[in-house]
């Protein structure tokens, strides 16, 4: 669950928050894009270091780390299943090329959420919805959209309070063989999706009351302007893509340990 | 003027439904009128507001007959989306109706959707955080609010669309007595200095009183009583119905009774107090009464129990707690204080950072939450978070299953505890088809099944109206004289107030003050510092201890006595 902890949006005040929606998302796209293309791990590398000076312009180490802490399972996951697959794929032999290989698409795997995390993590979804509209998103989309975010510390919360109740009613979780310990689930799911339904009327109810879909051009409270960082962000993050792809392309052996691959 | 709010003759029966839900109502408002809308629940209070801004008949089919009129356009005709402008709808659940991450964000939804220009809209989200006293959190996010704060929002948000009417569904349900208070003196400088017209239902009728100029009580989807506050309190229409009666009138009538000439009965304290200043004889201050509570044996001891949740935030600090066999507890304090935190320690749900606590002498880190459950019955807050069964037979028999007791234990135990809770009829029902109040009889029952030797209750006065409320008291009642240990925890001052049980007083993860609930209740030191409001006698009483009068006195009835002793004309 840390994975999905540390994309959540926790507040903060810094250039790099400050940033436009807009312009932060064609940098996370362009590291995206860059680590897509490159299958070795020098170049993934620098990708990776790339991102550490914004993160610490931001300040959010610690939601950072703790997001990638939580994919360190999958990245596992992902390393020893490429090293099997390989081993077996070639014939049951170990070469440097394929432990390179593997580390690599670990280490992708890694930028890939180590870059959208940093997007998550400084972007109030607030303002991200705004771009949304911007980019003539339907409203309906990033309502959506941000009454889940909103939802989810209830629900986590609501959530724990079943399981608390059906504990206290001498439940126990761990018991039984893993048929049984699915059944033992039950109780904790009804309750909340049966809260969740009775939820969703209240909520449709508060949202008639204020106003929702009254007007045919919805305004916004804030306003979304790009300013010179932003511009200077948006030029440097197609730079760096077009230069990733201009060394994909014409370069492809730049900075790799075992071109055999 | 023509009236701001008219329903005529309005019948509603909800899809589904054999029975109206309301039934020929009509009700006219003026503007700027203050009224409080009262009745035991499944009354139609709820039914009637949603009238009001038109959900019914847009966003609930059914049918109705008559015609609802708001500043003159008919509900019919125009969708709830539109009457927003003109009419606020406030829930009582404040999770349930935010939208938005932010403060300023949420304030600002309603303008969005009805397409306020920018400027304006920035004035008047200023504004409305400015009137709710909000203004400094405007950045903050709106899960970190407390349920008062929470609450408030909600009403900022509404207050942003400058609507001329607003009705608030029982907005204090899940507030603190210190946060309702707040909402209250919100409420009344909107009626006051904005002149908005507020509908409003709730259970306080104590707090309620002493702001509403109109009181309309329902029943059976009929209005019953409409009339000023006195005369609508003092009707015996109302009293037949089983709605909450301020305290301060009850009082005033036994003295009336007991013959004490008063020119005409009190609602609030202060015009109690008007009435009896310079009538009483007796001088010098009141030195407190001390009650000592003689030791037993132990059935539960906190001992340097401190407790931090795994986000840093420490919500129990160095507390040491004994509870005895067969005594009646509550733990009082605000939201956040501790208490839920403090009584899941007692069935393990969560075991000390530091110290130890011991159930029957077993120390709850050593064993099993299964195993504690057995002796302490922890009943939540929320019924809806318990039940899950098919019907309410099985509901009681899932506890009794997962201790494994045999099957026709079981089905002994379930018999007693259907006929402990008096929910015999409803054994083969859905628990989800029950009224709000069977449905916390059937958690109870589902909890009392095993007979645990320590029976715990969060907040069980939540959402309960006045008759549910009493029932609740008689029951608490039993299981004390059938010597059960029973624990409360809540922040309803005034219920704590007729149980008389001993009270723990928390604040801050800490125990403030722990003692008989006469000398807790009337510490209005300790009580101001733990965020609650005194009950309504030791208001009085406090204001005429210059008499020599003791105010530990919670009884209305004893209030009366001792008043009336001291009455010289």
């Amino acid at each position: 669950m840390s994975l999905f902890e540390g994309l959540r949006f926790s507040g903060g005040d810094t250039p790099i928050h400050r940033l436009d929606p807009r312009a932060k998302f064609v940098l996370t796209a362009s590291i995206f894009t860059a680590a897509v293309l490159y299958f070795h791990l020098l170049p993934l590398l620098i990708i990776f270091l790339i991102q550490l000076p914004i993160v610490a312009a931001a300040k959010v180490w610690r939601g950072w780390l703790r997001t990638l802490r939580g994919g360190l399972y999958i990245a596992v996951l992902i390393l020893v299943t490429n090293l099997i697959s390989f081993y077996f794929y070639k014939g049951r032999v170990f070469t440097l090329e394929m432990v390179e290989y593997s580390l690599s698409m670990t280490l992708r795997f890694i930028v890939l959420v180590a870059s959208f995390s940093l997007f998550f993590l400084t972007t109030s979804p607030d303002r991200l919805s705004l771009a949304l509209e911007k980019l003539h998103v339907p409203y309906e989309f990033t309502f959506a959209f941000i009454t889940a975010i909103r939802f989810v510390p209830v629900l986590a919360e609501e959530a724990q309070s079943i399981i608390d109740a059906q504990r206290a009613r001498g439940l126990e979780l761990e018991r039984g063989g893993l048929l049984r310990r699915v059944r033992n689930y039950i109780p904790i799911l009804l309750p909340l999706i049966v809260n969740s339904i009775r939820r969703s009327l209240e909520l449709a109810e508060a949202m008639e009351s204020r106003a929702f879909g009254a007007a045919r051009e919805r305004t916004n409270l804030y306003e979304l302007e790009m300013g010179g960082l932003d511009y200077a962000v948006l030029m440097l993050s197609i730079a760096l893509m077009a230069i990733a792809i201009y060394i994909r392309v014409f370069h492809p052996n730049l900075g790799v340990f075992f071109p055999s691959v | 003027m023509p009236p701001i709010v008219e329903v005529e003759g309005v019948t509603y029966t909800y899809p589904n439904a054999e029975e109206p839900a309301l039934r020929d109502v009509t009700l006219t408002v003026d503007e700027g009128e203050f009224i409080l809308l009262t009745g035991p629940s499944g009354c139609g209070k709820t039914t009637l507001c949603r009238c009001l801004n038109g959900l019914i008949p847009h966003f609930y089919s059914g049918e109705m007959e008559g015609e609802v009129r708001v500043l003159g356009l008919s509900t019919r005709e125009h969708p709830p989306s539109e009457l927003a402008r003109y009419v606020g709808l406030i829930f009582q659940n404040p999770d349930n109706q935010i939208f938005s991450l932010t403060v300023e964000k949420e304030v600002a939804f309603g303008l969005e959707n009805l397409g306020v220009e920018r400027g304006e809209m920035r004035r008047r989200v200023d504004w409305a955080l400015e009137v709710v006293g909000l203004s400094h959190l405007r950045h903050r996010l709106t899960n970190e609010l407390s349920g008062g704060e929470k609450q408030r929002l909600a009403i900022a948000s509404i207050l942003a669309m400058r609507p001329r009417v607003i009705v608030l569904d029982e907005p204090t349900s899940f507030l603190d007595p210190k946060a309702a208070e707040r909402l209250f003196e919100i409420l009344d400088l909107l009626n006051r200095e904005y002149g908005m017209t507020i509908i409003l239902i709730e259970h306080r009728v104590d707090l309620a009183v002493r702001y509403v100029d109109r009181v309309v009580v329902m029943d059976g989807g009929l209005v019953i009583v409409d009339a000023s506050p006195r005369e609508a309190f003092t009707s015996p229409k109302t009293r037949a119905v089983g709605v909450a009666v301020p305290r301060v009138l009850e009082l005033s009538e036994r003295l009336m009774k007991r013959g004490i000439p008063l020119k005409r009965l009190s609602l609030t304290p202060e015009e109690l107090l008007e009435e009896l200043q310079g009538r009483l004889r007796g001088d010098g201050g009141w030195s407190g009464g001390e009650v000592k509570v003689e030791g037993a044996e132990p059935i539960i001891e906190v001992i340097d129990v401190s407790y931090t949740y795994p986000n840093g935030v420490k919500a129990l600090d160095g507390i040491n707690l004994r509870i005895d066999r067969g005594e009646f507890v509550a733990i009082m304090g605000e939201n956040g204080a501790g208490k839920t935190t403090l009584v899941k320690h007692f069935i393990g749900l969560l075991k000390p950072t530091e110290g130890r606590v011991l159930v029957d002498g077993v120390d709850i880190s050593q064993v099993t939450v299964a195993s504690l459950a057995r002796k302490v019955g922890l009943v939540f807050q929320n019924p809806d978070d318990q039940l899950f069964a098919e019907s309410v037979e099985e509901e009681i028999a899932f506890a009794l299953r997962n201790f494994g007791y045999s099957e026709d234990v079981v089905a002994k135990r379930v018999d007693w505890a259907l006929h402990l809770l008096d929910i015999e009829q409803y054994r083969g029902s859905s628990p989800f088809t029950l009224s709000g109040g069977e449905r916390k009889r059937v958690a109870l029952a589902s909890v009392l099944a095993w007979d645990p030797e320590v029976v715990v209750l969060d907040e069980p006065t939540i959402g309960q109206d006045y008759a549910q409320k009493e029932r609740l008291r008689h029951f608490l009642m039993q299981l004390r004289s059938q010597g059960k240990t029973t624990i409360i925890v809540t922040h309803d001052v005034e219920f704590v107030a007729e149980c008389e049980p001993r009270i723990i007083l928390m604040a801050e993860g800490r125990i403030l003050a722990d003692g008989p609930a006469r000398r807790v209740l009337s510490d209005v030191e300790a009580l101001e510092k733990a965020s609650i409001t005194p009950p309504e006698m030791v208001r009085v009483l406090r204001r005429l201890s210059p008499y020599g009068v003791p105010c530990d006195i919670l009884d209305v009835e004893e209030a009366a006595k001792v008043i009336a002793g001291r009455f010289r004309g």
